[in-house]
């Protein structure tokens, strides 16, 4: 029947909002299949529009105070400001991105890509001129514009200086009868003295007021008005992309993969040419040695990977593996002892001293202490250890392909799982150990009744019954250790989002200081929907819910 | 020698200063395939029998037999149904059943397994609800589902901890009803704790009143003379029912009665009168104060 299968749908997608814990999309969905027409539009109302309005009116009343609060690295960025940047950042990524495939990209390809790139570069170039010609004009307009602005204080500027030098001449002239006037006898050396003081004082608010006009002039220069910012902004980007196709060009001539080997190769050739028509044994070892270089050379280009400048997207992934990698060890750690801890007391007592002292310490001591520590492991050199040579390959035993070759994987990077690890390990275990110890005593009952063994009674009844406070407790453990981790990256040189907003403020830019603030909401994002992930694995392992079955 | 007994068992709590003697003097003698039906009030003890009986508790004093063994440590043969189902609330009825069946019966195959689980739930009119979770399943339903788990696992003997208390009065009959018919049809022995003497003279062949703690003990029990089956319909116009109810409820109040007198013991207190220290005038003045009339409230 359609009914059915219309509340079918209805139902099931009402549940899936219901898991997934987004109870404000309840009301529309009712709504599109007629239920209560009135009670759900008065819900969308309370419960979406009012909250996007308020989100708004905040996002307004930033816009508005942002501009009004200068600092050393100028005005706090407005949201559009901060849009902006995440555009630039998209761009930025893009070209990496470009420039990486021109690498890669043999025969025909790359020809085909040449043409392209010289294409752009020509409409680029076009578009650059013609920017250039508007930006001058502007900027010719502009300057105008100030030099009107300025005139009248340089009028003021200029009379000013006249008065101070006359009348620093008639001080001149006052000192000098007064000064006469003591060596005669006439005057006491007291009143020379204080007129000596007097002038200085002159002397000094003459400097003030001349300081104060020149601080309004150069104002009036730093301030240029919009039109002469916007122009110089589009021709920047303009010279930005003429600049980015010029590399890409470079590229795909000189530093492409194929290229290369070609150029290696055919050295080589050469090379051996000479090689067989030379009589002088010099030139003969000369040439053979460079035959066999250039030979491995060639070779080791196809290992060559291009090195892409690290990009904030590049970092956001960075940050993640990391993020998991720790998350998993805390849990792996957190979980069995937490069930030990549960089923025995003593065991308990013997971990609570350990809990509660080391529960509290910051993560960033626990950073330093890690670099040194597990840093030993590393200490020869970093690079050719195993562990990194492994993970950074591009695929294991020759077909698995490594998901993170990408990444870069270094110790700062280890320090760092190892710093979450360590921080979000504790709301797991306690959190496990209530979920064990707290089980309903009639469960343990059944069990005796039924006499299941100690690994079938732990399996079957303590770890299903314990589950979703383990799962509350993971949760809590990801959302501590996503903070932890920005903090951690922050400080070590691990690359991630936190390094990404540390380099931005030593940078010090404007353009910096909207980066931070994008980087504040993409942390933010990303930690939403963690947690958003976690609640949803949350419900479906807990059975009081009736969300438990799919 | 009966089937299942208690010798002499006596069950305590507490440090030694302050002990509570929750149940003394046990004496139980229950023959195979008898139904037996133990009444009391709240508190005073009966979960701590069912316990004993059960093996989940040793008894302080005294032991429990089965089929001449000692009773140590729970197991399947003494199938216990608590009071509040204990049912595993994230396995369905099926899957919960299923746990007991594969631990007691380790040895069977897919297929017997699923045919004696569907036995089981047939038995107690579940097959509805088979793949339920218990949380969506009503108190008579959770009731009959623990039911089916204790009986699958093949028990010989069946403990009732009080199975019906927490039903409402119509759900309570027609389990009585199933109960009964599942008995009638796979005899085996049977103690039932309840507090109502209905449901007591209904289904049990003896029924033994359990006296008020602490200290409770078995009073003397009451043979049911009632041929069975036993119709709930004419049951109360037979006059064996009637006299059965009227004796029990009035010997059951009597108990009640006991104890509570047994409990009011009234620590007589010194008699002391304050000394009177005032000077005569006063003591006059107080006296002609205290003979007017005050105001009464």
């Amino acid at each position: 029947m359609a009914d059915s299968t219309k509340d079918k749908i209805k139902y099931g997608l009402l549940k899936f909002i219901d898991l997934s814990g987004f109870k404000v999309f309840d009301p529309p969905v009712r709504l599109a299949f007629g239920e209560d027409p009135k009670k759900q539009l008065s819900d969308i109302g309370k419960f979406m529009i009012l909250p996007i309005i308020f989100v708004s009116l905040c996002i307004f009343i930033w816009s508005v105070v942002a501009p009004t609060h200068k600092t050393k690295s100028g005005t706090v960025p407005t949201p559009s400001m901060v849009w902006d940047s995440y555009e630039e950042n998209s761009r930025f990524s893009e070209r990496e991105d470009e420039k990486m495939e021109d690498y890669e990209l043999t025969g025909q390809e790359r020809l085909n890509r040449i043409e392209e790139v010289k294409g752009l570069l020509a409409e680029f170039e076009l578009k650059s001129t013609e920017l250039e010609i508007v930006s001058t004009k502007v900027s010719e307009e502009g300057a105008a514009i100030t030099a009107k602005k300025i005139a009248p204080l340089k009028i003021t500027l200029e009379t000013l200086r006249a008065e101070i030098k006359a009348a620093k001449a008639s001080r001149k002239l006052e000192l000098e009868a007064l000064a006469g006037q003591v060596a005669a006898g006439q005057a006491s050396t007291d009143a020379i003295l204080v007129l000596v003081q007097k002038q200085r004082d002159l002397a000094e608010s003459e400097k003030e007021e001349r300081r104060e006009i020149d601080d309004q002039i150069k104002k009036i220069r730093d301030d240029p008005p919009e039109s002469i910012k916007a122009a110089q902004l589009a021709a920047n980007k303009a010279a930005d992309e003429i600049q980015h196709f010029k590399k890409r060009f470079a590229i795909l001539t000189t530093s492409n993969k194929e290229v290369k080997k070609t150029l290696l190769l055919a050295e080589v050739a050469e090379d051996e040419k000479a090689l067989t028509a030379s009589k002088d044994p010099q030139m003969i070892l000369s040439k053979s040695k460079s035959i066999v270089t250039t030979t491995e050379a060639a070779a080791s280009v196809d290992e060559q990977k291009f090195a892409p400048t690290a990009t904030i997207f590049w970092q956001t992934k960075r940050s993640l593996a990391t993020v998991f990698v720790g998350f998993l060890i805390a849990a792996a750690i957190a979980i069995p002892v937490g069930i030990m801890c549960g089923l025995n007391k003593v065991v308990m007592a013997c971990m609570t001293p350990v809990i509660s002292i080391f529960r509290p310490v910051s993560p960033v001591v626990w950073l330093l202490i890690f670099q040194i520590v597990i840093g030993a492991f590393f200490l020869p050199d970093p690079a050719t250890h195993p562990l990194f040579v492994t993970l950074n390959q591009d695929y294991w035993f020759d077909w698995i392909k490594n998901p993170i070759a990408s990444l870069n994987t270094n110790p700062a990077m280890i320090f760092s799982a190892c710093t979450v690890a360590i921080c979000a390990l504790w709301p797991a275990l306690v959190n496990t150990a209530l979920g064990v110890s707290a089980i309903d005593k009639d469960h343990l009952n059944v069990a005796r009744v039924l006499k299941l063994g100690f690994w079938s009674r732990l399996f079957k009844i303590i770890i299903p019954s314990s589950l979703p406070l383990v799962f509350a407790g993971l949760r809590i453990s990801l959302g501590v250790g996503w903070m932890v981790l920005i903090a951690a990256e922050a400080l070590s040189s691990s690359d991630g989002l936190g390094k990404f907003v540390w380099d931005e403020y030593q940078n010090g830019s404007s353009q910096s200081f909207a980066n931070i603030f994008l980087a504040c909401f993409i942390v933010g994002i990303i930690g939403f929907f963690l947690d958003r992930v976690m609640i949803i694995l949350q419900k479906l392992v807990s059975f009081d819910d009736g969300s438990a079955t799919a | 020698m009966s089937f299942l007994e208690i010798n002499n068992a006596s069950a305590s709590f507490g440090p030694v200063s302050n002990r509570t003697h929750v149940l003394s003097d046990i004496n139980l003698s229950v023959e195979e395939n008898e139904f037996i039906a133990v009444i009391g009030f709240s508190g005073s003890g009966k979960s701590t029998l069912m316990s004993l009986l059960s093996g989940l508790q040793r008894p302080t004093t005294g032991e429990v037999r089965m089929d001449g063994k000692v009773i140590r440590e729970p197991g399947p043969d003494l199938g216990l149904m608590f009071q509040n189902y204990s049912l595993l609330p994230w396995l369905t009825v099926n899957e919960n059943i299923r746990l007991a069946v594969k631990t007691v019966f380790p040895k069977l195959s897919k297929k017997e397994i699923i045919a004696k689980i569907a036995h089981y739930v047939d038995m107690v009119k579940l097959s509805h609800a088979r793949d339920k979770l218990p949380h969506e399943l009503s108190g008579g339903m959770r009731q009959r589902a623990s039911l089916a788990r204790t009986l699958s696992l093949d028990p010989k003997v069946l403990l009732l901890d009080e199975p019906l208390s927490a039903l409402d009065a119509l759900t309570r009959s027609e389990l009585q009803d199933q109960i009964l018919n599942i008995w009638e049809n796979d005899k085996r022995t049977v103690v039932m704790i309840t507090n109502d003497v209905d449901e007591a003279v209904l289904m049990a062949d003896r029924i033994i009143p359990l006296t008020m703690g602490p200290k409770a003990t078995l009073a003397d029990p009451y043979l049911v003379g009632m041929e069975r089956p036993r119709d709930r319909q004419t049951l109360n116009d037979h006059p064996e029912f009637k006299r059965l109810k009227s004796e029990i409820t009035n010997d059951m109040m009597e108990i009640n009665k006991e104890s509570k007198d047994a409990r009011q013991e009234i620590t007589p207190m010194p008699d002391v009168r304050p000394k009177d220290f005032s000077l005569p005038s006063a003591r006059i003045r107080l006296k002609n104060k205290a003979s007017q009339p005050t105001s009464v409230a």
